[in-house]
């Protein structure tokens, strides 16, 4: 009994929207229809809905994952929201399994629907009206503002090496056809480089494009997915996730993260190195987060992320191949964080199509939550994932 | 590059009950801040515990200089509601002396002169209310 019981049997997304027309539930409606004829599986036999909380439409609203099962008519015996911002979406993969392998439910819909550009409900309640707002922090692009200037005079920092990982996500974003269409153009290191600043060293193309979209996965034991029929499935054999990483301390040195001790962890519980890691699906709301990620997880060490940078290829084609579906910075950040969870699952199925990685013995996802007050971020989360053997 | 101190600025600040002496002290630009007993270390923002032991009783509030030095900063060229067209301005994180991080605007600095390490002192804006806001100066 563990995590690697489970098994992911299929995904499905919609193509992510700047702004959409159709409703959260409408997006929700097609995302299980799709879910359903891809499995073969009846509506009935789903007994697990477990929904990411990151949705800005659906969040204003405490009885979110239990009106969305109303409303696509499931009856289920384990209804969940997961509130880890940025990690959701892994969060719910691992909580789904967990609640698999207890019997709490057989066949889980992971749901990832949000129109936060067309209908944003949120209401924060946090340190920022108080000790942020007051000062004009401009929320998640003030606060890596403050982290990368922290970073470049710790370390020192290569914008051109930032600008890189830019340029390379943006062009897996050209051949991503469920992309966001206005951010399907390729960019130059100039462009990067030149964009203008939002929260200096913050520039433009620094940040994620808040966008609409929704996609979801349908995870059931790896027993019952042998017993139905599906064998083109992706399990996970790892996971960490840290809230809070040294809270009870007052300063910390804000370049360590999280993902220091989640990494270690998923990485432990999946039986692999670094080394073995046969594509990278990093969480990316700035390019910075990209960096430290390759440092807190261990790729490299601290202070070593530039250089880390300058010395691997991170296209699809490469040694290291990095958000193969344009990341959320160049495909836009839809459906509560989740495409690049949902596209390390495409990788690891074959059916990455004009993006396919040659290597798919794995894939190393993460996640970054929330913004905490003069630290970095509340939530780390690392999800291993292996294709069916 | 020109600075604003965004002194004009109306600012909007709803504040938690357990903040309350922090506010109160600012009436006569005082800055305390939470000091645990049980583990000797301040936290910054306020909190209805200690970070470090959990515990509320630990918890009392201590006068402390304001004085500290840059941690990071941000020149902000696209503000929030309340400050836009107020751009260029600064938000500092200042380590104070006693070991918190604080974040602020910087004021009387300009662009070319802001950097990591540098030394700073307390700057109080007064608010309608008659409580005023921690920003910082350079400590020259």
């Amino acid at each position: 009994m563990s995590l690697r019981d489970s098994a992911i049997v299929a995904y499905a997304e919609t193509k992510v929207m700047e702004k959409s027309d159709r409703d959260v539930w409408e997006l929700g409606g097609e995302i299980l229809e799709s879910l359903l004829d891809k499995t073969g599986l009846e509506k009935r036999e789903i007994d697990g809905l477990v929904m990411a909380g990151l949705s800005s439409t659906g969040a204003g609203n405490v009885f979110w994952a239990q009106t969305t099962a109303d409303v696509l008519g499931l009856e289920v015996d384990f209804c969940e929201q997961v509130h880890t911002g940025g990690c959701s979406a892994a969060g719910c993969v691992a909580r789904a399994a967990a609640a698999i392998d207890a019997g709490l439910c057989t066949t889980a819909l992971l749901l990832f629907a949000d129109t936060g550009v067309a209908e944003h409900n949120t209401r924060d309640r946090s340190y920022r009206s108080e000790w942020t707002e007051p000062y004009g922090l401009m929320g998640p692009p003030g606060a890596f503002g403050l982290l990368s200037r922290r970073y470049e005079a710790q370390y020192g920092l290569d914008y051109e090496m930032l600008a890189k990982l830019a340029v390379t996500q943006r062009a897996h974003a050209v051949l991503n056809e469920n992309a966001c269409e206005k951010l399907r153009k390729p960019i130059t290191i100039a462009d990067y480089m030149n964009s203008r600043m939002i929260a200096d060293p913050i520039r433009l193309l620094d940040c994620v494009m808040p966008c609409d979209g929704a996609a979801g996965l349908i995870m059931m034991s790896r027993k019952r997915a042998k017993e139905k029929g599906l064998s083109k499935c992706v399990i996970p054999i790892g996971y960490g996730e840290r809230t809070n990483y040294r809270a009870g301390e007052s300063v910390v040195d804000v370049t360590r993260t999280g993902h220091e001790a989640a990494g270690r962890k998923a990485l432990v519980q999946a039986g692999i190195t670094l080394k073995d890691v046969a594509s990278f699906h990093p969480y990316d709301d700035f390019i910075i987060a990209i960096m430290l990620q390759f440092e807190n997880l261990g790729f490299c060490e601290h202070g070593q992320g530039c250089q880390f940078i300058r010395d691997n290829d991170f296209s699809y084609r490469g040694n290291l191949p990095l958000n193969t579906g344009g990341g959320q910075i160049s495909a836009g950040q839809a459906a509560c964080s989740s495409h690049n969870l949902i596209e390390a699952v495409r990788q690891l199925m074959g059916e990455g199509g004009a993006r396919q990685v040659k290597n798919t013995a794995n894939a190393l996802v993460t996640g970054i939550g929330w913004i905490n007050y003069a630290r970095n971020w509340g939530t780390s989360a690392a999800l291993v994932l292996v294709p069916e053997l | 590059m020109n600075i604003n101190d965004t002194l004009d600025v109306k600012r909007e600040i709803k504040r938690y009950g357990f903040s309350k002496p922090y506010w109160d002290a600012t009436r006569q630009k005082k800055l305390v801040i939470q000091y645990c007993r049980a583990s000797g270390k301040y936290q910054h923002f306020p909190r209805p515990v200690s970070i470090f032991t959990g515990k509320r009783r630990d918890l009392e509030w201590r006068e402390v200089s304001g004085k500290g030095e840059v941690f990071s900063y941000t020149v902000t060229h696209r503000g929030t509601a309340a400050f836009r067209g107020h751009e260029p301005y600064l938000v500092v994180c200042v380590t104070l002396d006693v070991g918190v991080n604080h974040i602020a605007n910087m004021v009387k600095c300009d662009g070319d002169e802001i950097r990591v390490g540098m030394k700073v002192a307390p700057y109080w804006l007064p608010l309608e209310d008659g409580t005023h806001l921690l920003m910082f100066q350079p400590d020259r």
